[in-house]
């Protein structure tokens, strides 16, 4: 079975974050951050997350993008921001992400804000591509 | 209860943008029920006073035609936080598009700053008399009630500062 | 003028779908500001409506253990106005339902026609939103609702002969 091309998956993202978030499709660009420049809130993390599961016909939870198990493991943490052991877990876990940012303050509470369109493209291109 | 969810404009850029408030208080009856021992302005009403924002804007843009101005469509209204009694809600809408019989506008409402709520609202604008001309003292009626509770609502810009509407 | 924004259930398959039905009247007080002299159901209300309706499925799924809130409206439209006299049906399934929020999608209808369709997320409150305080026991579900979910489940024994 052929693989979706990368464009075709941005498109339906693009749809998706212009449905629930009521941003304009050229906001949509590959580094935009959903918290930050599409001004995302958690909830409508949870709609874009439904949203993607029926238009990719894909089960996602949020724990593939924000893994509760590392980020309340009490030997993770420093006072709610990651330690080095905490960082390196995490990286192995969610692997699409750029992660460089956040290490320079590793706040649990913000761990969204690291997310942007092209970390969503490439986490559903990874997930279609081992559904195969 | 009163229906009116503004209770102070207190910036208008004529066709453009209101910021107006709504005030919460423990008198207003429906909180007991929302909710028994944790009131706080539903999240409908928070919408509501957001549609009454922008539709100042149209009234006051159109000169007070359209006898209605009525919510169409409400999209990706979001709610951030809670606005408890004594607390003033302050509503900031942003038009968009503003034709005769449509309009559009983002939204906000922040508690001093604090992000409340936020989302995007289309209203339609209408007048009775275009339907059956039998209407028109119904529409004369509404239009005197908005305009007196605008004049209500609006006293214009405070002393010293510039004019932020087409009306002096 | 209290909150409840419908007034009885006619439907309600846990977990699933709930119908209820509301009726308009003069005697509102609202209705008397919205507007005078054409008096019409804000939208905002029937939207509250819908989320009462979408509410109390959302929460009798998790036995009213959680304070279902309403947490986003992802879309009410609204294509007629409605009038005092007029009985109003709130349709409500439920379209995913996790730990972390349910989503619900409903049309409202008069008769026939269509009114409007309300497309809704819930969420539960969090202990630290805003820095309020609230109460322990879940507030949210009202004896009103109680009551009106227990008329609808004992519905055979509603008409009592007098």
């Amino acid at each position: 079975m052929a693989t979706r091309p990368r464009e075709e998956i941005f498109d339906k993202v693009r749809q998706a974050l212009v449905d629930a978030l009521s941003v304009e499709e050229d906001e949509v660009t590959e580094e935009a951050t959903l918290t930050g420049d599409l001004q995302a809130e958690s909830i409508d993390i949870l709609d874009i997350v439904f949203r993607l599961e029926k238009a990719f016909n894909v089960k996602i939870s949020q724990e593939e993008l924000a893994p509760r198990d590392v980020l309340s493991n009490p030997e993770y943490l420093n006072n709610r921001k990651l330690n080095e052991a905490g960082m390196a877990a995490l990286k192995e876990r969610v692997k699409h992400a750029d992660w460089s940012r956040f290490e320079q303050d590793p706040d649990i509470d913000k761990i969204l804000d690291v997310f942007t369109v092209g970390t969503i493209v490439n986490f559903v291109e990874d997930k279609l591509a081992s559904a195969n | 209860m009163k229906f009116v969810l503004i209770d102070r404009i207190t910036e208008l850029e004529s066709g453009k943008r209101v910021v107006a408030q709504k005030a919460v208080s423990l008198a207003e009856e429906y909180l007991a029920d929302h909710f028994p021992k944790f009131p706080v302005l539903p999240g409908v009403l928070i919408v509501e006073a957001m549609v009454q924002a922008a539709a100042w804007v149209v009234r006051e843009s159109l000169d007070f035609g359209p006898s209605l101005v009525l919510l169409k469509e409400a999209r990706n209204v979001t709610y951030k936080s809670f606005v408890a009694p004594g607390q003033v809600l302050t509503i900031e809408a942003t038009c968009s598009a503003l034709g005769r019989q449509e309009s559009s506008f983002s939204a906000r409402g922040h508690l001093a700053g604090r992000d409340i709520a936020k989302g995007r609202l289309t209203l339609r604008h209408l007048t009775l008399a275009e339907t059956d001309a039998g209407w028109e003292p119904v529409d004369q009626t509404l239009r005197e009630r908005h305009r007196a509770l605008f004049r209500l609502l609006w006293k214009g810009c405070p002393a010293g500062q510039p004019a932020a509407t087409s009306e002096g | 003028m209290r909150w409840i924004w419908f007034d009885r259930f006619e439907e309600f398959v846990p977990g699933e779908r709930a119908v209820s039905v509301k009726n308009v009247s003069l005697a509102e007080d609202h209705l008397h500001d919205h507007f005078p002299g054409f008096p019409i159901q804000p939208a905002s209300l029937m939207i509250e409506g819908m989320a009462q309706t979408a509410g109390i499925l959302v929460g009798h799924a998790r036995d009213f253990t959680e304070k279902v809130i309403l947490a986003k409206v992802k879309r009410a439209a609204f294509h007629q106005i409605v009038r005092p006299g007029d009985q109003i049906r709130f349709s409500a399934r439920v379209e995913s339902m996790s730990d972390a929020a349910a989503m619900t999608r409903g049309e409202i209808r008069c008769g026939d026609e269509l009114v409007g369709e309300v497309d809704l997320v819930f969420s539960h409150i969090d202990q630290n939103v805003s820095g309020l305080e609230f109460p322990e026991e879940n507030f949210v579900f009202t004896e009103e609702f109680m009551s009106l979910l227990r008329t609808y489940t004992q519905r055979d024994t509603e008409r009592i002969n007098l």
